[in-house]
């Protein structure tokens, strides 16, 4: 979303402070606890009709089982929280998956070369986004659908059909335990310490003040082109880490698998209460909007009725989460005037 | 005519490209220009083009319909189980769908201009929630057989044109006739270059939103219907493949995606550009991997030239000429 469409549904201007400061915090935080609100009942529903939710294996499996929604959504919500949209991470997995599976050798030196390709690739792709976005002024839905086509169809061309193999060590690492809890679960600790770390960097204050308002950022001496490199760059670089994660869960290749991370890692993010708007959001509920969409499938499981039913579930949770976002947000304005 | 050709150098570009295209093709497969080859290609151009008319009057404004896949596999799929194979059923079947497309767009519309929802975020809900419907109603299986007269609309001729293009040239009528001649293109275009000032002006912004994710749900579920004519049966996901290509389709057609720019004989051009590549390739002995590549490629290309900065750019060259003949 560009400046422009931000001025035009009016929702640039948020220096003003509430005059109620604790009602102010609340409506800003809205969209977060309604999301937290929902894991809650699913996390209730399915805790009761199943034996065993509230332990450390259950943990380790579901963040196992999001892991891959959850790398992709984090580069997503970056680039959200800038005001864009990246489509073209569907086609970086895919491309990220299909080169792992072709060129891991056996030998672990091997594999943590083609991973370093795999990741400067991905964040490479998206520095050619970004760049593309700011210097010839398109807009981030356009360009990164084409180049989601693009690369979906280098990766079809490496690899026409799901296949290839990855050695069985790398497909173990999501069962390696550390103090019992799994290595997928040490990576979300990390992505979260990384999204604090990253959100009071210079780096990082400057890319939502950019998504807040791109005008006064650039007048304020912020180059735009350097904040879209760097922005989409990152969506790339951990689109492809969700590759590589998904070679651990897959054991192999898929040239056409990334289109199914591309609108659930939008959905993830809006559900968490990151705006598509820019400016506002935060990765834990990005990571809550994650978990939310994996466990439904669980949820649908425990049931026992259709596994149909998760996307309807997951459409009207993101109706809802979006509602919830859209009412607080007008009745915030509605304390700024 | 020529005021119109210049505000929309885009879309005669499109054109342009377009025949550019067609001979590039006859030049590597010499068949490619036969009879029976122009209209397989006209017939299969001519879904993407309906699917893509309400597609182009939401992007123009300021919209984007992502619900489009399972709108019209809920139409295709609905379609073979409440009439089989019989033509009689039709008769209440087809506006029966055709209502529950446009109702569809409704509740999107409504969503979008009443409620505030992002239309990507909105469209995106209605397009999961319908394709899980779908599969819990139809238990994942296909569905197989569509009435004749449908198969007659779909791959049918009149003489030597097809049944089809006839629709596909009435639809383009009336699209361009309501976007260039009546007021809601008026609305239209205001809405997409600014809605607040729309609004401000008097125009009627909700009603018009609303509108245009109607006639998309509409297009939708029309072409759904068509679809399982040409394939002679309904399968789930069939649609899937046309929300890229509806929003490639206006894209090449010059439109912005910003909105407030666009009609629908961009979107034409689109369709048939995108049609000629599927052809292309083929014979020039190219994999589906590389028209992937080569449809993200004639994206960027079109988009590329319609940014503000080519815009630049073309003036600048265009002026320079002009100074040195003084």
């Amino acid at each position: 979303m560009s400046a422009e469409a931000v001025e035009a549904t009016g929702r640039s201007d948020r220096t003003e402070q509430p005059k109620s400061p604790m009602r102010g915090w609340l409506l800003d935080r809205a969209p977060f606890l309604v999301a937290c609100l929902m894991l809650l009942v699913i996390v209730a529903i399915y805790g009761s009709l199943q034996k065993g939710v509230f332990t450390l294996d259950e943990i380790n499996l579901d963040t196992a089982a999001a892991m891959t929604l959850m790398l992709a959504a984090t580069g997503q919500t970056i680039v959200l929280i800038r005001g864009g949209i990246d489509l073209s991470i569907g086609g970086m997995i895919s491309l990220g998956t299909v080169i792992a599976a072709t060129q891991f050798g056996t030998d672990p030196l091997s594999i943590v070369l083609w991973s370093g390709i795999i990741l400067a690739i991905g964040f490479a792709v998206g520095a050619v986004n970004g760049l593309l976005i700011s210097v010839l002024k398109l807009q981030p839905f356009l360009v990164t659908l084409a180049s989601w086509s693009i690369l979906n169809g280098v990766a079809m061309l490496i690899l026409p059909t799901d296949g290839g193999a990855v050695p069985g060590w790398w497909v173990g690492f999501a069962y390696a335990q550390v103090f019992g809890l799994a290595a997928p679960v040490w990576m979300l600790i990390a992505l979260i310490a990384f999204w604090y770390w990253f959100r009071a960097t210079r780096l990082g204050v400057t890319i939502q003040a950019t998504g807040s308002n791109e005008k006064s950022s650039f007048l304020s001496g912020v180059s735009i082109t350097r904040i879209n490199v760097i922005t989409y760059g990152l969506s790339g670089l951990f689109a492809a880490a969700a590759a590589l994660y998904l070679t651990t869960q897959t054991g192999a290749g898929s040239p056409t698998i990334g289109k199914d991370y591309i609108l659930p890692s939008v959905a993830a993010a809006v559900i968490g209460g990151v705006s598509l708007f820019g400016g506002r959001g935060n990765l834990l509920g990005t990571v809550i909007g994650a978990f939310i969409l994996t466990l439904i499938g669980n949820l649908v499981f425990v049931l026992h009725v259709s596994s149909y039913w998760q996307p309807v579930m997951s459409g009207a949770i993101l109706l809802i989460a979006v509602l919830a976002s859209s009412m607080a947000e007008k009745s915030a304005r509605g304390l700024e005037q | 005519m020529s005021g119109f050709l210049s505000r929309n150098r885009l879309i005669l570009l499109a054109y342009v490209g377009m025949v550019v295209l067609l001979l590039v093709t006859a030049l590597f497969s010499p068949g490619f220009l036969s009879e029976s080859n122009l209209r397989s290609t006209v017939v299969l151009a001519a879904f993407v083009g309906i699917v893509a008319l309400g597609q182009t009057f939401v992007i123009i404004g300021g919209g984007i319909d992502l619900s489009i896949p399972w709108v019209l596999n809920s139409a295709a799929v609905l379609m073979t189980l409440l009439c089989g194979a019989h033509d009689l059923p039709l008769l209440w079947v087809a506006p029966l769908l055709l209502a529950g497309g446009a109702m569809i767009g409704l509740i999107n519309g409504v969503g979008v201009a009443v409620f505030g929802v992002p239309p990507i975020i909105m469209t995106l809900a209605a397009n999961v929630i319908l394709q899980g419907l779908v599969l819990v109603y139809t238990g994942g299986s296909p569905t197989p057989s569509a009435p004749d007269l449908i198969k007659f609309l779909a791959v049918g001729r009149v003489g030597p044109i097809p049944v089809i293009a006839l629709i596909w040239a009435a639809l383009a009528l009336v699209a361009s006739v309501l976007l260039s001649k009546a007021p809601f293109g008026r609305h239209l275009y205001a809405l997409g270059t600014s809605a607040t000032v729309a609004e401000f002006s008097g125009v009627p912004t909700v009603r018009t939103t609303v509108l245009t994710y109607v006639g998309s749900g509409l297009t939708a579920a029309l072409a759904g219907m068509l679809l399982t004519g040409y394939s002679g049966q309904a399968y789930l996901g069939m649609g899937d493949s046309y929300l890229f290509t509806s929003i490639a389709a206006v894209a090449i057609g010059g439109a912005s995606i910003l909105g407030g720019s666009g009609h629908y004989l961009g979107t034409i051009a689109g369709a048939l550009v995108l049609t000629i590549l599927t052809g292309l390739l083929p014979a020039l002995n190219l994999s589906s991997g590389a028209l992937l590549v080569v449809y993200g490629a004639v994206i960027l290309f079109t988009v590329s030239i319609g940014s503000e900065t080519f815009a630049t750019l073309w003036n600048l060259m265009f002026k320079n000429r002009r100074n040195r003949e003084d």
